[in-house]
Parts: structure tokens; sequence; C-alpha cells
């Protein structure tokens, strides 16, 4: 296989065009209502990352004989399960954060990244690329946390990762209606991007 | 048993309008969307949701008096939880299998849908931060059932305007219905006078 078709294989989907909060909205109460400042995002991201990404790939041995029904009750047990040694961890790095945005990062055992993507797209896919797949895919979902965040936290709070930039302009920014109305900005502006994305690419291919 | 009856009433009332599971915590808001598009899912996902959201509070309300009390009992919360709810839908598709198996096979596509979701999840995390007493447990589980259907059914209405023609192509569809429930959210947030930390 040549270097070029190798590279071709790498599908970016998830960054963009196929991103789960802004184009499919498959997650997105963390965005909307918890991902107030950066470092919430950042808390966020990470315990979505641990509990997502390692549910997938353990669950990937889990056999396809298995029917569906049962398959998804193991996903999420593998899922709470990966929860215990993900909250732990941030507790010991992020304690006030993470007591913050709990019901959130507890919410992310039934993310329908593990639920429905695993099923649509992740098992279909030979291992390697789905592991390096489903981390566009979070990646994407980073994107979207640490933007919402950005953005919220300078309107609300007038801070950056919680350095005084200015005063704060809109405190209401971080309200869970904010959250809704960016998120549903963002996602238009998400859409914009790649449908030039796809004609730049049309007009490259005349 | 007044008492009981009226505090089950006013947590239900609480969790239908003042915090409502989507417009005030977003929980299930991407389930809200998918039902909302066909009449028939938003009942079909608002009766799912409320019997599961009820079942499994009065299931939790046993466990949580159990573990939470014990140190580090929180962390075993969601195990205990998805065993909950995994029990309750197995139950649920067997019922429906033995006993009405056309309904089986219209809805086994996306029961799972309708059962693992923020919503149903997200009632027992609450219960377990808030609720107070059997009675709170139940109230606010029913309440988030009804919550959700009250949710849908204002999604539901504005969804053919929302996909119209007349919106700009790049808002059309999921972006505009994000930007509605917020609007709605602002509306629920004045209305009540009251706001979640977050």
């Amino acid at each position: 296989m040549t270097a070029e078709n190798k590279k071709s294989h790498i599908n970016a989907d998830g960054l963009f065009r196929q991103n789960i909060v802004l184009m499919s909205g498959l997650v997105t109460a963390p965005i909307i209502v918890a991902a107030t400042t950066l470092q919430r995002a950042l808390v966020l991201t990470l315990s979505f990352f641990a509990i997502s990404y390692f549910s997938i790939l353990i669950c990937r041995f889990i056999p396809r004989k298995i029917v569906y029904t049962v398959r998804i009750l193991l996903y999420t047990i593998v899922a709470a399960a990966l929860f215990i040694p993900t909250v732990i961890g941030l507790r010991y790095l992020f304690p006030d954060t993470t007591k913050e945005v709990m019901l959130y990062i507890e919410l992310t055992v039934v993310n329908s990244l593990i639920l429905a993507k695993t099923e649509s797209r992740f098992y279909l896919e030979p291992y390697g690329r789905m592991a390096v797949d489903v981390l566009i895919y979070i990646a994407g979902y980073a994107m979207a946390a640490f933007a919402a965040g950005f953005v919220r936290e300078i309107l609300s709070y007038g801070t950056v990762f919680g350095f005084h930039v200015c005063e704060p302009i809109v405190p209401s920014a971080k309200s869970p209606f904010f959250g809704f109305i960016l998120v549903g900005i963002f996602a238009a502006l998400c859409r914009a991007a790649a449908g030039r994305r796809v004609s730049s690419r049309k007009e490259r291919g005349k | 048993m007044s008492n009981v009856f009226a505090r089950i009433v006013s947590l239900a009332m609480i969790s239908v309008f003042t915090q409502n599971a989507i417009f005030d915590r977003a929980f299930g808001a991407n389930v809200a969307i998918y039902a909302s598009r066909k009449d028939a899912h938003v009942v079909g996902f608002s009766i799912a949701i409320t019997i599961m959201t009820t079942l499994a509070s009065i299931i939790s309300y046993q466990f949580d008096g159990l573990l939470l009390p014990l140190p580090y009992g929180d962390l075993l919360m969601p195990l205990v939880y998805v065993g909950i709810i995994s029990l309750l839908y197995v139950i649920g598709l067997l019922i429906l299998w033995k006993g009405f198996p056309k309904t089986f096979y219209k809805v086994k596509k996306y029961a799972h849908l309708a059962i693992f979701n923020c919503a149903v999840f997200g009632a027992l995390f609450l219960n377990s931060t808030f609720g107070k007493g059997f009675a709170g447990y139940v109230g606010y589980g029913f309440g988030t059932g009804i919550g959700f259907f009250f949710a849908c059914f204002l999604l539901n209405i504005a969804n053919d305007r929302l996909s119209s023609e007349k919106i700009p192509k790049i808002f059309r569809g999921y972006p505009i219905m994000m930007i509605y429930i917020g609007i709605l959210s602002l509306a629920f947030n004045v209305l009540v006078g009251y706001t979640a930390d977050f």
C-alpha cells in the first residue's frame, strides 16, 4: 500500500463533517450546561476521553453473536466501570472543577458515541483504524467544548483559564439557554465550514 | 397519605416546569430532537421515559440509602443505575415480546435510545443529590418523564417551521432547533425566576 493510500484511510469526518456536538448533536448536554469555563471544558474532555475511548476499545472484543439488546447493556456496564478510575484521577488533578461538573461526568457513561456510533461506524472498521477514528471524534468533542468554554468564560467571567482579561460582559453567558444558542450558532458555522470544504474539494476535482 | 401525594405532585411540577430535564439541564436534548420529528415518536419516547424514570427512581431509592453514605459510594452509583435500568429494559422488552409482539418489532430498533439516555440517568443522579424521601424520588422521577413529553411537544409543533425553506440553509434543522430550545429555556428561566448553577 502506498503512503498516499494509507493517508486516505484516515478519515477526519469526526472533526467537522460529523462532529458529535455540532453536526450530529449526539453529545450535547455537557457542552450546553457544564462547559462554562476552559477548565471545565478540560475536565469534561478528559473524562469523555477516558470513559468513551477505553470503553470503545474494550467493547470491541464483545462478540457480535450476542444480541444487540445485550451488547448495549455490556457497553454501558464497561463504561460505568471505567467511570471509577476516571473520577478518582480527576478528583486528584482537579478536585473543585470535578465536583462542579460531576453530574455531567456521570452522564458520559450513556453517551451516544459508545451506544450508537460503535454499532453504526467504529465496529465496522479494522481495529487500528477504529482506534484513530475514535480519537478524531473525541478531538471534535474537545474542539466544541473548548470553543464553548472559551467564549462563555470570557463573556461571563472576563477571564481565560482563570486569568483576568476584561470585565464580564454578559454574565448570563454561563446559563443553559446561552449554551443552547451558542451551540446552535457554532453548529451553523461548522456546517458552513464543512460545506465550503466539500465544494472546494469538488472544484479541485474538476 | 395526602401529604405524600401532595409532595409527589409538587415535586413532579417542579421537574416539569422549574427544573425541566431538557430546558434546564439539557438532559436528553438530542433524544428529544430526534423524537420530536414524528408524532408517534413523541408519544412512544415519552411513555418509555416516564415509565423508566418512575420505576428506576423507586428502585434506586433503596440503593441510594445503602450506598451513598459509604465512603466512595458515589463512585458505584453509575454501575448501580446501569444495573437497575438494564434490568427494567430487559423486563420491558420481554413483556412486549410475549404480550405485544407487533409493538415489540416496531419499537425494538429504537427502544435503547428511549431508555439509555441522559434524561433517564440524569433523573436518577438528580434524585440522589436533591431527592428527599420516597415521595420525592417518585415525584421527581415521574415529573422528569412528563417534562420530557412537554419539551418534546413544544419541539414537535415547531419542527415543520424550523425545517422550512424560509430558514437559511446553514441554520436549517439542528442549529435552528438548538437556538429555538435556547429561547424556550430562556423563557422558562424568566417565567420561574430561577436558574440552575450549571
